[in-house]
């Protein structure tokens, strides 16, 4: 069984907004956990890893080299070299925000990685929202792929024209100039015969729309969506309460 | 039989004031936020990571920037709609390399500045705040930064408006301006949401501050200060640099840059 | 107004912003529902701008100054190149005109994921009820010869695929005009003949059919009226008959049909072309492919979704593209490889200069194997002009484009005179300024063979060079490869135009099954 693509993003971002509500570092260990599960059951795990390695690899990184050698905030001194102090308060911190954070990047991965584009595309038309964010959305996961190929295929014409890159940053500054230039031309003048295109075909018309994907939405997860949303902001509430007082 | 015609009626003047309210109202959350935030600051770090202001940082950013989007996205022409894709294509690829290598810049935001000198301020200003949003379909962290890539977006709009783009050596100088407001800006979002920044060179920089006894938001801040304002300046002038190399038919199609003669050269025609 | 006319147009004048000079001007026609139209002109004539014009897709106002009117279905605009001019909605056009850009792709929404829903697309904005968009669409794959393809992604489709889902999305809402620009540009034999087919039941059902085109093709000869387009206005109007009766009212950039060019080109050889069959015999072998075999691996067919989907016959194994390759090029000789779409021609072609590696075997340039060079210094000896010339222009100005790299190896003087002859060449002298975008098909591909000229390497390569050339273009391009050949290149050219290939060549080889054979 397939959830509605509106169900999954609500059951992400509320996590997300839980997780960092709650700033509890075993419900944010929980949530790694139950992300990587996840991920793993949908037959994901692989995809996302290098991709969630690629981002949260540098950010714990940086967090631990930042607040486990300088919080001057820090009281309790677990070692000292020159200007730099680690604290078990740095530590803690760093570990506390590293795993919050990881929480809810992870939560929206799975999210990602597991949506059928085209129907949350098509969910997002239907519901009302503006079919033009559906429509910046899904072309920018059009285009990305394709841009690698337009690259690929410039570069193969400047070389077959002389063009040696040769090592060393500045040749290639250079020959990335020599790059960017062409393409970002093909990609602006295409947009402009694009535009015209999807004009004549309607889609700057403001009447009402339909959608031929049917994603089917069941009456218990427009419940669900309702739940989880209003789980968040209660989340939200309650810490921010908290902080008032 | 309206619906049916041939021809497009003129704009209702109710909906360009809604519009208009819309994106007050966005610039309004955005400002009190950044000001609330700055005030309470003191108190906040030591009181330990999630704290209220990381969700103040968050939601009241995230509002801004949806309100801006809201306001502006029912309004651009098809034209402009579809660069905006081009220009998150542009901003994530050039950010995801970049960010990957141990340049204390981010370079991420040469499509919403090329999106604002072609098609004005709310355009860039919706295209920075989409970068995000977009963008974190495969990197949740860039979510929390939408607030600070719309008023970079807006900004370029501005100063391609006041004619800042016809010279060529005023283009870094508009950059290197952006990237000082928007770095202040962007900072406390880094400071309260992260605790921290996402790159381990701009990490070492906020680190040799903080081993002066800096607070994190003012270590983070003055990072900002050094790293944005050089970015800034950079996606400026790149972006000059492309501009002119586009041919001239493409660039004329855009109502702004013709009203507001964006480009150096010939003279606009009368009633263009 | 004639009730009878669905769509016309009486341009006084069109021109682009800051543009002194108008694109069209004392352009009127009128269209009539079932007939079928053909707007010959040469490249550079104003076709694109006045088919984009007629169709919506170059708004007055926005698009640029119009002065005139138009008129569709009974309603006439007035436009007089002024800020109170009525503004078109092109959704509503959209729907009664259906426009087929030279570019298929560019009708593509890129935000639907399955042929079905493109076609769908227009529907869906038009707020048209599921039912009757699934009718719609099916009508339209079964007229389009598209259901097997309905669930595939349009990224999968091959070029003629491509072309008849950019028709299917033009007619699905059953426009009373279908405007193509340059249909048969890039198609080979089979894909003009699906395309002919195709126009009858669209005429039948009471289409006006307008196609803009610089050949004469032989489906255009069963058109109702010709209308000529040349520097922007309309020279001639006539049926075909009286217009091919009369020879000087088609203007010499307008390529006759493929079957005349045969016969043509071959006397044209016989008598001004006496080669000896063994051109150099003496001399060592310029370029040789000694037993060169290629295969995609996975990572890299996957960019070439479309090639492996139509490349290959079914026993082949589509990742295979070359076996066994042989071949060895002498000084001055002109050699053509000829063979299906998805042949592998273009892969081949990219052996030369070793923008592909080959997984086994050699080439050899000048007698030494280029495996461990760099493709930017085997370029010096090898150019390559690509199949399409948009990924291969890249500067400014069209002389800058010529001249990049050139100051480099020869120094500014000598660099300066290569560009100008080079411009010369290809007829371009006149517009050394022109940004290369800006420059029409056929042009833009006479810059690209320019860059390529100006080098003066001892190999031409020339992927598919004669597509999208008009009249002109075509005997200049003849032209630049009869005289680098005299002057000592080797030249190769891969083509899916035999007639051409017959008439320039002196060996006509076939690539089928990944292996080169004598036709």
């Amino acid at each position: 069984m397939r959830l509605h693509p509106l169900t999954s993003l609500a059951a992400a971002g509320s996590t997300a907004v839980i997780t960092t509500a709650a700033a509890y570092l075993p419900l944010s260990l929980a949530v790694i956990a139950a992300a990587a599960g996840l991920a793993a059951w949908a037959g994901t795990f692989r995809r996302l890893l290098p991709a969630a390695a690629a981002i949260l690899v540098p950010l714990c990184l940086s967090l631990l080299v930042l607040h486990g050698l300088f919080f001057p905030e820090g009281i309790t001194v677990l070692g000292e070299w020159g200007p730099a102090r680690v604290t078990s308060e740095g530590l803690s911190f760093a570990v506390q925000r590293a795993a919050q954070l990881s929480a809810a990047v992870l939560a929206l991965l799975v999210f990602s990685f597991s949506v059928s584009v085209p129907d949350l595309v098509a969910a997002l038309s239907a519901k009302g929202v503006h079919g033009r964010f559906a429509f910046v959305l899904a072309s920018t996961l059009t285009l990305l792929p394709a841009i690698t190929s337009r690259l690929e295929r410039i570069r193969q014409a400047q070389e077959a024209r002389g063009l040696v890159i040769r090592r060393g940053i500045l040749a290639r500054a250079a020959a990335f100039r020599l790059q960017a230039v062409p393409l970002v031309s093909v990609l602006v003048e295409d947009a402009a015969t694009r535009a015209a295109a999807l004009d004549a075909r309607g889609f700057g018309s403001t009447g009402p729309r339909t959608s031929y994907r049917e994603v089917p939405d069941r009456p218990w997860e427009q419940m669900l969506r309702i739940v989880l949303l209003l789980a968040a902001a209660a989340a939200v509430a309650a810490r921010l309460l908290q902080a008032g007082t | 039989m309206s619906s049916h015609s041939l021809t497009l009626p003129s704009t209702s003047p109710a909906a360009a004031r809604k519009r208009r309210l819309l994106e007050i109202l966005g610039a309004l959350a955005i400002a009190g936020t950044y000001i609330y935030l700055v005030l309470n600051q003191p108190a906040d770090i030591t009181g330990g990571p999630g704290s209220a202001s990381a969700l103040i940082a968050l939601s009241g950013f995230l509002a801004g920037a949806i309100l801006l989007i809201v306001a502006v996205l029912p309004a651009l022409p098809t034209s402009t709609l579809v660069l905006i894709p081009v220009a998150l294509v542009l901003n994530i690829v050039l950010g995801q390399f970049v960010g990957s290598t141990l340049v204390p810049f981010y370079l991420d935001a040469i499509g919403t500045v090329l999106v604002a000198v072609l098609a004005g301020p709310g355009a860039g200003a919706a295209t920075g705040a989409l970068s995000s949003i977009v963008w974190s379909f495969f990197n949740p962290t860039v979510l929390p930064f939408a607030a600070g890539a719309a008023l970079i977006g807006c900004l370029a709009g501005l100063a391609a408006r006041y004619g800042l783009f016809r010279r060529f050596y005023l283009a870094p100088v508009a950059g290197f301006v952006t990237g000082i407001i928007g770095g202040v800006v962007s900072a406390p979002v880094a400071a309260f949401v992260f605790g921290g920044t996402s790159g381990v060179a701009t990490g070492a920089i906020v680190s040799a501050f903080r081993s002066m006894g800096d607070s994190l938001l003012a270590a983070i801040t003055k990072q900002a200060l050094i790293s944005d304002p050089m970015d800034k300046a950079i996606v400026f002038t790149a972006v000059a640099v492309l501009i002119y190399a586009l041919p001239r038919r493409a660039s004329l199609q855009f109502p702004f840059v013709r009203r507001h003669r964006v480009l150096a050269g010939k003279a606009p025609e009368q009633g263009a | 107004m004639e009730s009878n006319t669905v769509l016309g147009a009486g341009i006084r004048s069109f021109a682009f912003h800051e543009d002194d000079a108008p694109v069209l001007r004392d352009v009127h026609l009128s269209f009539e529902p079932g007939t079928l139209t053909a707007i010959l002109g040469p490249s550079g004539s104003g076709k694109t701008t006045l088919g984009r014009l007629l169709a919506g897709w170059l708004p007055p106002g926005p698009g640029g100054r119009l002065q005139g009117c138009l008129s569709l279905s009974g309603t006439t605009l007035q436009f007089q190149g002024a800020a109170d001019d009525p503004r078109i909605n092109p959704a509503q056009w959209g729907r009664r005109v259906g426009f087929v850009p030279q570019d298929a792709s560019a009708i593509l929404s890129t935000v639907r994921a399955i042929v079905a829903e493109e076609l769908a697309f227009g529907l869906e904005n038009a707020g048209t009820d599921r039912p009757a968009m699934k009718a719609a669409v099916e009508r339209t794959a079964v007229l389009l010869g598209l259901r097997g393809l309905l669930d595939r992604h349009p990224d999968t489709l091959s070029g003629g695929q491509l072309r008849r889902l950019a028709i299917g999305c033009a007619v699905i809402a059953e426009p009373d005009v279908l405007i193509m620009d340059e249909p048969f540009a890039s198609l080979d034999a089979a894909g003009t003949d699906e395309l002919t087919h195709l126009l009858g039941p669209l005429l039948r059902r009471g289409t006006a059919v307008v196609i803009l085109s610089q050949a004469v093709e032989e489906t255009l000869l069963a058109a109702e009226r010709w209308m000529v387009l040349d520097g922007g206005t309309l020279t001639a109007s006539g049926t075909p008959a009286e217009l091919c009766a009369s020879p000087g009212l088609l203007p010499a950039g307008i390529r006759r049909a493929r079957i005349n060019r045969l016969g043509t080109h071959r006397d044209f050889r016989a008598k001004l072309k006496p080669k000896p069959s063994h051109p150099a015999q003496a001399s060592a072998p310029v370029l040789e492919l000694r037993d060169v075999a290629f295969g995609y691996t996975d990572k890299a067919a996957k960019g070439r979704k479309a090639r492996a989907a139509t490349g290959g016959s079914a026993g082949d194994g589509p990742q295979q593209v070359l076996r066994g390759v042989d071949l060895e090029l002498m000084p001055g000789e002109i050699v053509a490889v000829t063979g299906p779409n998805g042949a592998g021609k273009s892969t081949f072609l990219r052996h030369l200069n070793g923008l592909l590696r080959p997984t086994s075997g050699t080439v050899l340039v000048h007698g030494e194997d280029i495996s461990r060079r760099p493709v930017g210094e085997v370029a010096a000896a090898v150019g390559l002009l690509f199949q399409h010339p948009r990924h291969q222009l890249f500067e400014r100005t069209a002389a800058r484009e010529v001249r990049f790299g050139l100051d480099r190896r020869f120094g500014g003087s000598e660099a300066a005179a290569r560009t100008g002859a080079a411009l010369a060449d290809v007829g371009l002298s006149a517009h050394e300024d022109a940004h290369p975008a800006e420059l029409p098909a056929s042009r833009q591909r006479l810059l690209a063979l320019a860059t390529v000229l100006a080098r003066r390497p001892a190999v031409l390569a020339l992927d598919e060079p004669t597509v999208a050339l008009d009249g002109d273009g075509l005997s200049l391009l003849d032209a630049a490869v009869r005289n680098a050949a005299a002057a000592g290149a080797a030249v190769v050219l891969v083509t899916h135009d035999v007639p051409y290939a017959r008439s320039v060549a002196d060996r006509l080889l076939t690539l089928d099954g990944g292996r080169l054979a004598p036709l």
